[in-house]
């Protein structure tokens, strides 16, 4: 800057347009038909095997490798923030892996991944989970053959934790999709898609132990995903459920 | 989305709100508290409300939860045990002043060509244990130390040149005079010629015009009097002014132009679709044009409406569009070469145009983000004559790189826009040849005008990350001390403006966006750099109307935008924006523009 001029200015100028700010824009198209795409599941709800070490709900940025063909009645949630009894009656709330394998039997997708992953994004701590848990998760499941990475988050923290690892996806050349119960959340931190149903934070995949809703929501979401052209966009899904705990 | 340590720091005033659900007894710290920065997003979509009665994060920080508090629950002094007596809102500005006691300069000195005086130079030590009633004055900044850069202006204030020092000359690069000739009559007839005030066109043109591109299937061509504009018409592709190089290349010399008449391009498919892409304005001409705003015919112009019907199926292909500009150039160009020569006749106008370096004064760069997604979205680049065809690069060819015009050669008609996105927001050919922001910035003797960069929006995008590092590498050798960056249109070329603008921005240097935004057009992403923003809407509902032109920059936008470029770049801080599109923060913005 020259160090003599004049310039006209005002005090109390202020910005006209609202901006939302988002980090960069990082966006794999999907260049598969859906039936032939190998599907990835992760969730940073909290969702773990009965017999793999429980979260620590204070804050973890590990995770546990879920194989996709785990009954569903192995499965659990620890997870301090939010109400646990929609998972607790009915897993596939948060990570429908049943849905997912009726998916595949219909040949609606092609086949899913050996493994899942799930972690626990509460309080989550941002450096790890986008410099160290996310390029590593892409990095397996990218090496798994996954062409679209499907997610929940789980709590406002969550939903964070959950972009920032579908962000490293996207940039490792897989395309991915957040199923949002938060989608102001997901938006804010760059989610490259999300679909948005109507459904509280505790079962973001839908109301537990209907498998009509939790199917709807997985297919629209697969639909909505060879829609989005762009990095950032967002549909609403046309479901609707409310739990008073 | 828990707070950590430092954003803690900012936000103490801000409203307490769990960001997760936790347990009775929970004894509040920072990993507890949602981020402020996220409540209007949050409330918007009802997600939250923030209710009176509520605590600051200040108070509520290290009080105890008494029962289960779910996510998203605003803290009130009923929920908590052990809340601290903390006096309301104190601003957070004054909780991250200095702790010294030393006396900050002040905020609109504190830019980065500012360092801190040197302690030893600036220090005023004060201590007092209680004081009532006191007023103290300091100076607003110390004498400069030699060696020391002096800060920016303060507000309106100049920042007297040393005595030692004369005003550096400016430089005259170039200069362009755009010649007036009045046209009082548009006729049809055996030969193109002007005469007396008469345009009279060859109608044999219309013949050569449909050969101009085999996807040319049919034209027409209609003089359309200011009185009889109620006219039914196709889509309005382009605006394309009468001018001519007498002397000299495109930027400079001498250019005639015509004045009174314009060529309307209109157009639709054999299968009757508009050429058009998002928003259409055929209908009548009399409520489909925004008379008077740069790109468009002005109230008193005669138009003369050249309509092309091209090969069914190709609107939305690159050359559809292409093809018929090519056909209207046909016409459009014989009218050039008739005004090309005008010995003997005086203009009623001469305007001049100086492409000025003006040394010492603040290096500024005008960033115009065009479209280049291909299909109509595409512009001509340079063309051999004003507003021509002819001789034109296309950016969508050239990779949509940023390429630099001087601020004459944009005045000249160096852009033949082929963009045919919303008839409201889209900048035509017209509007680059008397483009408001470039003639503002090429006048303002308070700044230095470098050039003016066109950078087009591709479809892919990796090019759009692509095109704008390209354009920081661009701005970082033109060592620019401030940028305006505008974008026509609105949707997915909203990422390439966020982009352009961080990527200007995080070089540190003062940057500008305006757009249109609105209601319709929100912003979908953006990043910290855009703190300093220019709305171009003009619609009472915020939307893309589909009037022509309504939705551009116009010179008050222009005055705008300059005005608050000049004052970030003097380090005057502008104030964040509504959190949802607000006209009457624009109204007081225009009140500040003298």
């Amino acid at each position: 800057m020259p160090t003599a001029f004049k310039l006209t200015t005002a005090k109390g100028l202020k910005s006209e347009i609202y901006v939302p700010w988002t980090p960069k824009p990082v966006w794999t198209p999907l260049t598969k038909p859906l039936s032939e795409c190998k599907v990835a599941f992760i969730t940073s709800g909290g969702i773990h095997k009965k017999d793999q070490t429980p979260f620590n709900t204070a804050g973890d940025w590990s995770y546990r490798e879920i194989p996709s063909d785990t009954p569903s009645d192995q499965l659990m949630v620890t997870h301090g923030g939010f109400d646990n009894s929609d998972i607790n009656k009915d897993v596939n709330a948060m990570l429908p892996i049943d849905r997912l394998r009726e998916l595949v039997k219909e040949g609606f997708i092609g086949s899913l991944v050996p493994t899942f992953f799930g972690f626990m994004g509460g309080g989550g701590n941002v450096d790890k989970f986008e410099h160290v848990t996310g390029p590593e998760i892409a990095r397996k499941l990218k090496a798994e053959g996954a062409d679209i990475v499907l997610a929940t988050g789980g709590c406002g923290t969550c939903h964070r934790s959950c972009t920032l690892v579908l962000r490293c996806c996207e940039e490792a050349g897989m395309s991915t999709c957040i199923i949002a119960a938060l989608p102001p959340i997901a938006r804010q931190q760059g989610a490259p898609r999300i679909t948005a149903p109507l459904v509280p934070i505790g079962s973001n995949a839908g109301e537990p132990n209907n498998p009509t809703m939790q199917m709807g929501i997985l297919k629209d979401t697969l639909n909505a995903m060879e829609e989005f052209d762009h990095f950032g966009q967002m549909k609403a899904l046309p479901y609707e459920y409310r739990h008073n705990v | 989305m828990s707070l950590s340590k430092e954003t803690l720091e900012a936000h103490l005033n801000d409203p307490a709100v769990l960001c997760c659900r936790r347990p009775a007894g929970t004894v509040l710290s920072a990993a507890d508290f949602e981020d402020p920065t996220i409540f209007p997003d949050l409330v918007d979509s009802n997600l939250m409300t923030l209710k009176e009665g509520g605590l600051t994060i200040q108070q509520a920080l290290g009080a105890t939860l008494v029962n289960d508090g779910e996510a998203l629950t605003q803290l009130t002094p009923e929920l908590l045990d052990g809340v601290k007596e903390t006096p309301a809102a104190e601003p957070v500005d004054e909780a991250e002043g200095p702790e010294d006691g030393v006396e900050e300069p002040c905020s609109c000195c504190a830019g980065p060509a500012a360092p801190a005086a040197p302690a030893s130079d600036g220090d005023v030590p004060l201590h007092l244990d209680r004081a009532e009633g006191l007023d103290l004055v300091f100076p607003a900044g110390g004498a400069p130390v030699a060696g020391t850069p002096v800060p920016p202006a303060c507000a309106a204030a100049p920042v007297p040149s040393p005595a030692e020092e004369p005003a550096p000359a400016d430089k005259v690069m170039r200069t362009l005079v755009k010649k007036d000739y009045p046209v009082t009559k548009v006729e049809l007839g055996d030969a193109t010629s002007y005469e007396g005030g008469v345009l009279t066109i060859d109608e044999s043109l219309v013949e050569a015009a449909k050969k101009a591109d085999p996807l040319v299937k049919d034209v027409e061509m209609k003089i359309i009097e200011p009185s009889e504009r109620h006219v039914y018409s196709n889509t309005i592709m382009d605006v394309i002014p009468i001018a001519a190089k007498a002397e000299g290349k495109l930027g400079e010399g001498v250019t005639n132009v015509l004045s009174g008449a314009v060529f309307v391009l209109t157009g639709m498919d054999e299968a009757g679709v508009q050429v058009h892409e998002f928003g259409s304005c055929e209908g009548y001409m009399d409520e489909k044009i925004r008379y008077g705003r740069p790109g468009c015919p002005d109230e008193d112009d005669i138009m003369i409406r050249v309509d092309v019907k091209i090969q069914e199926g190709t609107g939305m292909e690159r050359r559809g569009p292409f093809a018929a500009h090519s056909a209207a150039d046909v016409i459009v160009h014989a009218c050039r070469e008739a005004i090309k020569k005008l010995d003997g006749v005086e203009p009623v106008k001469e305007e001049t145009f100086r492409d000025v370096r003006r040394a010492g004064r603040p290096r500024v760069v005008l960033v115009k983000e065009i479209m280049g997604q291909g299909a109509m979205h595409d512009n001509l680049l340079v063309p051999t004559e004003p507003c021509g065809v002819k001789g034109g690069q296309k950016n969508v060819d050239l990779g949509n790189v940023p390429v630099v015009l001087s601020p004459n050669e944009v005045l000249d008609g160096g852009i033949h826009a082929l963009a045919c996105i919303g008839p409201a927001t889209k900048e035509i050919t017209r509007h680059f040849f008397r483009e408001p922001m470039v003639e503002a910035l090429q006048t303002d003797e308070e700044l230095d005008l470098t050039g003016v960069v066109f950078i087009g929006s591709p479809q892919v995008n990796d090019e759009k990350t692509f095109v704008s590092e390209r354009l920081g590498a661009l701005i970082e050798a033109m060592e620019v001390d401030g940028a305006i960056v505008t974008t026509e249109g609105f949707g997915n070329n909203h990422i390439d403006f966020s982009e352009n603008i961080a990527a200007i921005g995080s070089r540190g240097v003062p940057v500008v966006g305006v757009t249109f935004a609105a209601y319709q057009g929100q912003l979908v992403v953006g990043n910290k750099y855009m703190d300093a923003m220019i709305e171009l809407n003009k619609d009472p509902e915020g939307f893309e109307n589909e009037i022509l032109a309504d939705n551009t920059t116009t010179p008050e936008d222009a005055d705008r935008a300059i005005l608050m470029l000049k004052t970030k770049m003097a380090g005057i801080p502008i104030e964040p924006p509504e959190h949802k599109w607000d006209e009457s923060v624009i109204e007081a913005n225009k009140q500040l523009v003298k």
